[in-house]
């Protein structure tokens, strides 16, 4: 009993440590510009297809080429935003929600006419072998994903608070006439703010791209987990994305083994459901602003 | 403040009623001259979800077409195929099966691929009286309406497509046969059903259930289930699969290293070399899996069928896809019943088919007054890095059955 | 005027020349089963988006997930009418008690929710109900859907009775939509769309409007689930909860224009037979559909965010009224009507306070905005309340009024504790204010805006119509008091700053408020309007309203108020006539720095 329950605590940590590194993107672009970006699970996918063709043609391992996603993603962010995200910044709440909606069912619709309705997984030789501690498994893939995914969260988290970009971004989160009032272009560090966001979904994806199959419509799921990630870890914070995604991995893990695997991803409906009605900050978000009626 | 939309508004609903007018009379020319073309309608996802067996079931259509016309037409008429896309959407095939009977004015109907859209349009169908033949209608509930003209052409429907699995588990000798099994599924229309199918019969033999879970469509990672079919100890496992899962599970046993006395699974082992490489071809000994046709198959018109393909479509036999030939069966059916008949009399065409017994490159087909199939899907086997039928014995191409399962190979 | 009236007859004309052709279309052509198809499909398009209209269009809330109502509809109606076998048709109003039902039980987070997390919870509802849908097999039969018998009415009405539910249901949806607009309800709805936190300054109860719009957004879209699961004969996970119609819906609002009552079906008259022609006569491959979808949404968001339609019309009314000058306003030559309420009698109580508030505290992270400020507001008072930027004025009005909650601390009126009342109540109890920079509703006229607010609540109200007799005779006599009764149909956000101000004291008066809280009144307009303005605050006053000013404008203080309170780093440092507050030297160092009171002893040495 107690080993089955460790066992499938240890998987939905592994899966978590993966989910905090695609949430921290779009925790992070709400923080800075107040923009659900609900593309987000579409560039995820782009990302694990880029790294599928890099992995079929190339031979490329799907880890190594984060080196290659990560900065590709990145320009392609930078790029739409500044077409199309950056004219609706000062509309409402909205109208920027159905722009990236937009977003994302143009990115699978273009992702579907290139690379065709078809469920694709990255297989590397490592994907269908296990670390064996005692009587417990631990798949290759999910350990390599996970301390890949620490270390991308880590250099984040350094280019957040040791870099000036990174701290312009911070202050612009927390408050934007201050920022501006020292110095910092909102408009600049909005920009760089999307594309980071959309560059974690780069190296996200090719971590999916191993772990999951996907096709151009698996998107929603993935919003669907990422939503739920960030609610509960409070709209804006980081460390919050992190602990969401920790809690929800195991959340989702524990469901799948004792309940059924079939309602394993009811848990992030409903935690944002019941998140949104309890405690609408989430666990670590701050209420600068009032955002909920009284 | 609303003055401009209503104006607007009522603008658009004139335009489009005329529009609707000059769309009727363009087809409302209409000779009466014998060698006019029959015109045979279907909407097809070509596009969408279903577009690769959509795309699949056309060109068994348009092979089937072909040949009949080269053979002289049918009623002495050059076969016309009028094909729409309905995009995988339920709402298109509504009104595209709408639009081939009143405004495209089709003699006959063939059917869609996917129970999800079949079930929609075989309504349409139905209420206008037409015979409604489908290559890819296996679902459960696709005959419990009651239909007159609904036809499936296919050996069986998804419950009975393993029967002849199960009644060659149950024929064997009571020390032999497996006493306990496992039944993973993904949760798929095509492959969940086809695995009750089987464990009905065989827990009606009395072979015990240790294991029975359906998994989501996105599971990738089948070791949590391989333990867990480890744990019970079942010596027959039965996989409701697709591809991925299929060749998934087999790799997660090897993992945990557990090695059942019989396997059985769906689709994945009909994908030859992609599934012989999926699992390391020293694997596949011994695996059953069933199919609604085989090139191997020597049924009538079957060789027939394989050389016209390879000659429009080209590629290798053993990469024709099965929904081709399903489509290609369907087509026959309609052809077997119009020339039987000698009319396009809808009613006369539906009892005839009720009646009678269609040779395909499937096999025999006949139904019931629901239009199930009562036939039983080809039994095979991979033996030899081969896979090779073995049931009916009429079309068996290897005499001998593989069993106990051999060990992994790794 | 008779212009009007012959337009109205028109309209009315029109609308009834049209309902008669769609309703004679199919008798008049049987057999054309596939135009009634497509039309069949444009009227559920036009049910679905006319619901969306109404949360999204009217309140300004996005639902990405008002399918999610069709298929809980859809599978209500047909799991009911397999059980007591009586024609799905005849069952079509449970699958809209189901909707109603659940949007209310949704209800219960959305009232608490702004903007961006309300389209969350519409995303995760849909696949919330997909995945129930698809798992709770025993009861839905999970992905194999579940089959409805074929209709048993005769085969020559084809899909007539179909065409024609449906169809009503599309009036019925018009109706609603037009009936809501004419409303209390309606308008409330516009003005939570405009800025919530206003609309529940002026008394509009927000929790329980956006409640109510969710539920009627919802309602007609169960129906028609249970008419189209019977008309496709076949209900599933995929199908019904969909969320590609989701965004069809939404695309067909848009393309018709958001927020206006033709659009929806305008909209899905465009939608749909542009579906059916690309469909047809291009052949798509795969993706082209949605990719297109995705272009059309963003281009129409980025550059028609109201709609094709009304920006259009938008367009031709700009181009023709480029040349009308804007009146100026004049100051009323009548008396002063009506303005105080029943608590601020003059003779009541006078010199008592009113306002009460004891050490309250408010924080933002770590900032203290108010830092255990306690003052008084005497009754029948013009309290002026000063200090420099950042020491919290704003925000204590905030705090007051209902904007903001406080962390700690008590603020009484009437010595009764107000802090667990929200905004629409302390509204509805008698505190009205104005904002520095003015929030009126942009998009309704000067006299719809003072119209809005609401004294009370009562689920009576919100059918009355949304300007009534009495209620406009109110209100311009409001608008002439202060001088904007020329203005009065024009749209609030055309008017000047000033104007803008002048307005919204109008509309504060409309409570007749006991207490009025006025920010910055003079801030940003001429003398002459000052002056204006100052007479009207005096002219009140002497009704028996109480006022709290908070300005930067000295000589107007200094003339005006009696108290003055002076706030500094959020608490109050002193309080007095105008001369003690101009001598007192903590007053000179919170606004001059602490060297000044010394720089100014020496130079007095």
């Amino acid at each position: 009993m107690t080993r089955q329950l460790i066992q499938t605590v240890a998987l939905g940590l592994l899966a978590g440590g993966v989910y905090a590194l695609m949430a921290s993107g779009l925790t992070l672009i709400f923080g800075v510009m107040n923009i659900v970006n609900v593309a987000q699970g579409a560039f995820l996918i782009l990302s694990a297809l880029f790294t599928y063709e890099l992995w079929t043609r190339l031979g490329l391992d799907p880890i190594l080429s984060i080196a290659v996603t990560t900065p590709a993603m990145f320009l392609l962010g930078w790029v739409v935003y500044r077409l199309f995200v950056a004219r609706i910044r000062h509309a409402p709440a909205s109208m920027s929600v159905l722009l990236t909606f937009a977003l994302a069912i143009t990115l699978e619709g273009a992702m579907g006419l290139v690379w065709k309705n078809v469920y694709r997984s990255v297989t590397p030789r490592y994907f269908a072998s296990s670390f064996q501690a005692g009587s417990l498994f631990f798949p290759r893939a999910q350990v390599f994903a996970f301390l890949t995914a620490i270390v991308v969260l880590a250099i984040l988290y350094v280019l957040l608070t040791r870099t000036w970009t990174g701290r312009a971004i911070r202050a612009s989160s927390a408050n934007p006439q201050g920022a501006q009032l020292v110095g910092v272009s909102i408009g600049s560090v909005a920009a760089m703010t999307f594309a980071v966001g959309v560059a974690t979904a780069g190296a996200g994806g090719s971590l999916l791209s191993i772990l999951y199959t996907f096709f151009p419509a698996s998107h929603y799921q993935w919003i669907s987990r990422l939503l739920g990630i960030v609610v509960l870890g409070g709209m804006g914070s980081l460390p919050g994305a992190v602990i969401g995604a920790l809690m929800l991995g195991v959340a989702e893990t524990v469901t799948a083994t004792y309940i059924s695997i079939r309602w394993a991803v009811v848990v992030f409906y409903l935690v944002i459901l019941v998140v949104l009605l309890i405690r609408p900050q989430g666990l670590m978000g701050v209420r600068l602003r009032e955002d909920v009626a009284l | 403040m609303q003055r401009g939309g209503l104006k607007a508004l009522v603008g658009l609903v004139a335009l489009m009623l005329v529009a609707g007018a000059c769309g009727k009379a363009k087809t409302s020319e209409q000779g009466q001259k014998s060698k006019k073309p029959l015109l045979i309608g279907a909407s097809l996802p070509l596009t969408g979800d279903f577009s690769e067996p959509g795309s699949a079931a056309k060109q068994g259509y348009e092979v089937w077409r072909d040949m009949v016309n080269k053979a002289g037409g049918l009623l002495g008429r050059p076969v016309k195929l009028v094909i729409r896309d309905d995009a995988s959407d339920q709402n298109t095939i509504v009104s595209d099966y709408n639009r081939l009977i009143s405004q495209d004015k089709v003699d006959l109907l063939l059917g869609s691929f996917s129970s999800l859209l079949n079930i929609p349009a075989s309504a349409v169908a139905e209420r206008n009286q037409k015979v409604y033949i489908c290559p890819a209608c296996g679902s459960p509930d696709m005959f419990s309406r009651g239909f007159h003209f609904l036809f499936f052409a296919q050996p069986a429907r998804a419950v009975h497509q393993a029967d002849l699995f199960s009644e060659w588990v149950v024929s064997l000798p009571a020390d032999q046969r497996p006493k306990t099994a496992a039944y993973p599924a993904q949760d798929d229309p095509f492959a969940a059903p086809v695995i009750d199918g089987i464990k009905e019969k065989l827990e009606a033999a009395g072979i015990k259930t240790v294991y029975a879970k359906v998994y989501p469509p996105d599971t990738t990672n089948l070791d949590p289930i391989a333990s867990a079919i480890k744990s019970s100890g079942a010596q027959l496992v039965a996989q409701g699969s697709v591809f991925e899962d299929g060749v998934a599970l087999v790799r997660s046993l090897i993992k945990v290293g557990y090695n059942p006395k019989t396997m059985f699974q769906t689709t994945a082992p009909s994908l030859g070399a992609q599934y012989a490489n999926g699992v390391g071809s020293g694997n596949t000994e011994g695996i059953f899996y069933a199919v609604s046709w085989s090139p191997e198959a020597d049924y009538p018109v079957n060789k027939d069928f394989v050389q016209n393909y390879i000659a429009k479509f080209g590629g290798q036999v053993s990469e024709i896809p099965e929904d081709a030939a399903d489509g290609f069966a369907a087509a026959q059916v309609l052809q077997a019943a119009v020339k039987g008949v000698g009319s396009l009399d809808q009613k006369a065409l539906a009892d005839w088919i009720h009646s009678h017994t269609v040779n395909t490159i499937l096999g025999p087909l006949s139904w019931d007054e629901t239009g199930a199939p009562q036939q039983a899907f080809i039994l095979a086997q991979w033996q030899g890095g081969k896979s090779q039928i073995v049931a009916p014995k009429a079309v068996a191409t290897s005499a001998q059955i593989v069993f106990p399962k051999p060990n992994w190979q790794g | 005027m008779s212009a009007g009236r012959v337009n109205g007859l028109l309209r009315w004309a029109l609308l009834l020349a049209a309902l008669a052709v769609l309703v004679a279309f199919p008798l008049a052509r049987k057999e054309d089963a596939y135009h009634q198809t497509v039309l069949f499909l444009i009227f559920l398009f036009a049910v679905m988006s006319g619901g969306w209209n109404i949360i999204s269009g009217f309140t300004g809330y996005v639902s990405l997930g008002q399918s999610a109502f069709l298929g809980i509809g859809a599978y209500t109606v047909a799991l009911v009418a397999l059980q007591v076998h009586v024609s799905p048709l005849f069952l079509v109003p449970l699958g809209g008690l189901a909707a109603a039902a659940s949007a209310a039980v949704l209800g219960a987070v959305v009232m608490r929710t702004r903007g961006h997390s309300f389209v969350i919870i519409t995303i995760a509802f849909l696949f919330l109900m997909q995945t129930v849908a698809l798992n709770w097999r025993s009861v839905t039969h999970g992905s194999n859907g579940i089959t409805l018998p074929l209709p048993r009415w005769n085969s020559d009405l084809g899909n007539m009775p179909f065409y024609y539910v449906m169809l009503g249901l599309m009036v019925l949806s018009v109706a609603l939509s037009a009936w809501i607009r004419r409303t209390k309800f309606g308008m409330g709805l516009i003005a939570i769309r405009e800025d919530e936190d206003k609309a529940a300054v002026i008394g509009v109860r927000t929790s329980v409007y956006k409640v109510l719009a969710f539920v009627a957004s919802a309602v007609l879209i169960g129906v028609a689930g249970g008419v189209y699961g019977y008309f496709l004969t076949f209900i599933d996970p995929r199908g019904m909860f969909d969320i590609l119609m989701s965004v069809q819906i939404v695309l067909a609002a848009l393309l018709g224009g958001r927020g206006t009552i033709w659009g929806p079906v305008l909209g899905a008259f465009l939608l749909v037979p542009m579906n059916e022609i690309t469909n047809n006569y291009f052949g798509t491959s795969p993706g082209e559909r949605l990719f297109v979808f995705g272009l059309l949404l963003g281009a129409v968001v980025l550059f028609l965010p109201r709609g094709v339609i009304p920006t259009i019309r938008g367009w031709i009314d700009r181009f023709r009224e480029a040349k009308r000058p804007a009146p100026t306003p004049r100051p009323s030559a009548s008396a002063a009507p009506r303005t105080a309420g029943p608590g601020a009698a003059p003779d009541l109580e006078e010199g008592a306070p009113l306002l009460e508030i004891d050490g309250l505290i408010k924080r933002f992270g770590g900032v203290v905005a108010v830092d255990q400020c306690s003052l008084f507001v005497r009754r029948g008072s013009i309290t002026g309340l000063i200090g420099p930027n950042g020491s919290g004025k704003t925000t204590l009005f905030n705090l007051v009024s209902g904007m903001s909650r406080a962390d700690r601390g008590t603020v009484r009126l009437d010595s009764r504790s107000i802090d667990r009342a929200p905004a629409w109540h302390r509204a509805y109890l008698g505190i009205g204010r104005t904002f520095q920079i003015t929030r009126l509703f942009k998009q309704m006229s000067v006299l719809e805006n003072v119209v809005a607010p609401l004294g009370r609540f009562a689920w009576a109200q919100l059918g009355a119509d949304a300007v009534s007799g009495p209620e406009a005779r109110r209100a311009q006599e409001l608008l002439d008091f202060v001088g904007m009764l020329p203005l009065a149909d024009q749209p609030a956000g055309q008017l000047s700053f000033g104007q803008q101000k002048l307005v919204e004291l109008a509309q504060v008066l409309m409570l007749e408020p006991q207490l009025i809280l006025l920010d910055e009144p003079a801030g940003g307009i001429n003398p002459a309007l000052i002056q204006r303005i100052t007479d009207l605050i005096r002219e009140l006053n002497q009704q028996g309203v109480t006022f709290v000013v908070v300005e930067h404008n000295m000589p107007l203080v200094l003339s005006l108020c009696d108290p003055i309170l002076v706030l500094a780093r959020g608490r109050c440092i002193a309080q007095g006539s105008a001369e003690t507050i101009q001598g007192d030297r903590a007053v000179l160092d919170a606004y001059l720095g602490e060297g000044w009171s010394r720089v100014e002893e020496r130079l007095e040495v």
